[in-house]
């Protein structure tokens, strides 16, 4: 035991000096990291809900949201992360909706690994402006051609797959946070 | 069937649509350097295989119960050492994974130097230095991401799923390392230029059967809907995606 | 001070780091992040930058040290010392670049495994001095941000048409219509990386002989 602390008293005490470094790194900056983090939400909020200027981090039956409120703190939506497969990976969107879920005020691609100059048109603000006013009772649809009925969202050119895994994540995510929020 | 269904998407899509190697560039070294024929590239992959199973393992149940935030060991030292508050150590993820991945390959290095001595021989230096190899700690970063701790993983894996995954990414490093060195089996033979000879060659057959992965691409979100087929789907099925390489 | 006999000079080990033993084309070290960030300008700089940071760091760290270090032991002190300076760069980038941060996801803690440190350690900071460590780490780094931002500028140029689009928005190839000319996006996916990095290597490797051919036998 004491020939093999001998032999490896360096590596003991650099473990310490580091773990000791370590501690000190994370400490100091573990909050700055935790604040981005949340920051990527938080700053699409005044985009996703109108009437919005700051957010609040909340949990909805297990699930992460953030509330939206206005100046005076009054609740006037939701934003509801959703994730799920796209085409090449795997997408993170962030939903705005209003203040009882009944129809969705806003889209925005967090995170995603499409095509690019294909798929990832998903992210431009023209495509996603779509989503805005539309009601959360019905699914919505995805078409190729120009949307007729008030539930088609039409499908980027070249990008089917993609766009219509947001319209797959946007239906499935929402209509269980629907359900939950009727629960709480 | 749900949970089948499961693991049967995540083999498919980490050996094949997001192929370890042709995908996200990891294990590019042994891929280049191990692969002029095809028994010792089987033989590499295999060891690989082994120790990214061992490896994935063990780091899962260290972030599990030790370095997770809030994980059940460190919150259990914490109490009795007198410190409030959720211990977080995963600031060590890092160091304690390259130490279990280089206690894994010693391990996987004793045993294939005292059941296969001709293939101990044969990979030389290649065996100890799968502790570099990227897939590894490639694979417990995934892991890391996945395990169910206190902060919350949105899809939190389990032993099992853990290790489907491992055993899957070091099954798609062996798909693509006997590809490429049956191909340079052939290449020996042919007349390669000589500024491309060696890795250049190499890096360009590479790329042209990462070209031939791509072709998975999307797969997975089609197998997906395959297998859990509702009957009502108020989506429409989704067309060909003919522009999309 | 330096005995003639006693390896490289520091000046030796920084020039020779950029070229003559360029990680990226001469030693055929670190291909992961080589392959895996270059498909922009800013990815590949700062992964450079990364590297760059750990690589000093351990050199000198390691170098200070080396009269302590048992031969059986030392890569394990290697790799902890390594290991510990990439766990700072990573909490630095997701503390202070997080867009960066997210881009570059898991391929920063692999510089753990990067075999360019690795190996400088082993062949320079184990056996000469801190000053000395310095400038090889220096030389290498600049040899590895010489060898990314080569790929980089390809890629992004043909695959995006810009080059640091993110942080300087430089257009190179200004927006044609379809038929004049659409983006190269198989340059940004996997493939390109394969196809880009094989020919330049060949490339670099006909350069290299024609100079050879041309020196006087």
């Amino acid at each position: 035991m004491m020939k093999a602390i001998q032999q490896a008293w360096l590596v003991i005490v650099l473990s310490l000096v580091f773990g000791a470094a370590l501690a000190g790194v994370q400490l100091t900056l573990q909050p700055r990291i935790e604040a981005n983090k949340l920051a990527d939400a938080l700053n699409q909020i005044p985009q996703l809900v109108p009437g919005a200027t700051q957010g609040a981090a909340a949990e909805v039956a297990g699930r992460r949201v953030f509330r939206a409120l206005d100046d005076a703190g009054k609740l006037v939506g939701w934003v509801v992360p959703a994730a799920g497969q796209g085409f090449a990976d795997k997408l993170e969107l962030l939903v705005g909706v209003n203040a009882d879920a009944s129809a969705i005020t806003g889209l925005y691609v967090l995170d995603q690994k499409e095509t690019p100059g294909l798929g990832d048109n998903i992210t431009r603000a023209e495509w996603r402006a779509q989503f805005a006013g539309k009601s959360l009772a019905q699914p919505l649809q995805t078409v190729k051609t120009a949307p007729a009925a008030a539930q088609d969202i039409q499908a980027v050119t070249g990008a089917t797959i993609s766009s219509w895994s947001v319209v797959g994540i946007v239906n499935e995510q929402l209509a269980r946070f629907r359900k939950e929020l009727r629960h709480e | 069937m749900d949970y089948l269904t499961t693991i049967l998407l995540l083999a498919v899509s980490t050996a094949l649509i997001n192929n370890m190697v042709l995908h996200y560039f990891v294990g590019i070294c042994p891929f280049i350097g191990v692969s002029r024929r095809v028994d010792t590239a089987f033989g590499m992959g295999a060891a690989v295989t082994f120790v990214v199973a061992i490896a994935s393992a063990l780091s899962w149940a260290l972030t599990r119960f030790v370095l997770a935030p809030g994980a059940p060991l460190s919150s259990w030292a914490a109490a009795r050492l007198g410190y409030a508050g959720a211990p977080d150590l995963s600031v060590l993820n890092y160091i304690v994974y390259i130490f279990v991945i280089a206690w894994a390959v010693q391990l996987v290095e004793m045993y294939v130097r005292k059941f296969f001595p001709a293939l101990y021989k044969a990979f030389g230096v290649f065996l100890p230095l799968i502790t570099t190899n990227c897939l590894i700690l490639f694979v417990c970063l995934e892991v890391m991401k996945h395990v169910p701790s206190a902060a919350g993983a949105p899809e939190p894996w389990g032993l099992d799923l853990t290790l489907v995954y491992a055993i899957s990414a070091g099954l798609g490093f062996l798909i693509a390392i006997v590809i490429m060195a049956g191909i340079r089996e052939e290449l020996d033979l042919c007349d390669v230029p000589a500024p491309l000879r060696g890795p250049g060659i190499t890096l360009l057959v590479a790329g042209i059967l990462a070209l031939a992965f791509l072709g998975f691409t999307g797969m997975d979100a089609g197998l997906a809907r395959w297998l859990k087929a509702p009957a009502a789907d108020a989506v429409p099925a989704a067309p060909a995606e003919g522009a999309q390489p | 001070m330096s005995k003639a006999a006693d390896g490289p000079t520091p000046l030796e080990r920084f020039i020779g780091g950029i070229l003559p033993e360029n990680p990226t084309y001469r030693q055929i070290l670190g291909m992961c992040p080589t392959l895996a960030v270059t498909n922009t300008m800013e990815g590949a700089m700062t992964m450079a930058g990364a590297v760059a940071f750990v690589l000093v760091c351990a050199n000198v760290m390691i170098s200070l040290i080396r009269p302590l270090l048992k031969p059986h032991l030392r890569i394990l002190v290697f790799t902890l010392t390594i290991a510990a300076f990439v766990t700072i760069a990573d909490r630095l980038l997701a503390a202070f670049m997080y867009d960066m941060s997210k881009q570059l996801g898991p391929y920063i803690p692999l510089i753990i495994v990067n075999c360019i440190i690795i190996a400088r350690c082993e062949i320079c900071a184990a056996r000469q001095g801190p000053w000395t460590a310095l400038n090889d780490a220096l030389g290498q780094s600049l040899g590895f941000a010489l060898g990314l931002a080569s790929i980089a500028s390809i890629r992004e140029i043909l695959g995006f048409g810009t080059w640091f689009g993110k942080w300087l928005g430089w257009r190179v190839i200004p927006e044609l219509p379809a038929a004049q000319w659409s983006n190269w996006v198989i340059m940004v996916l996997p493939p390109g990386a394969f196809l880009t990095l094989g020919l330049l290597m060949g490339a670099v490797n006909w350069a290299q002989h024609r100079r050879a051919a041309r020196r006087p036998a």
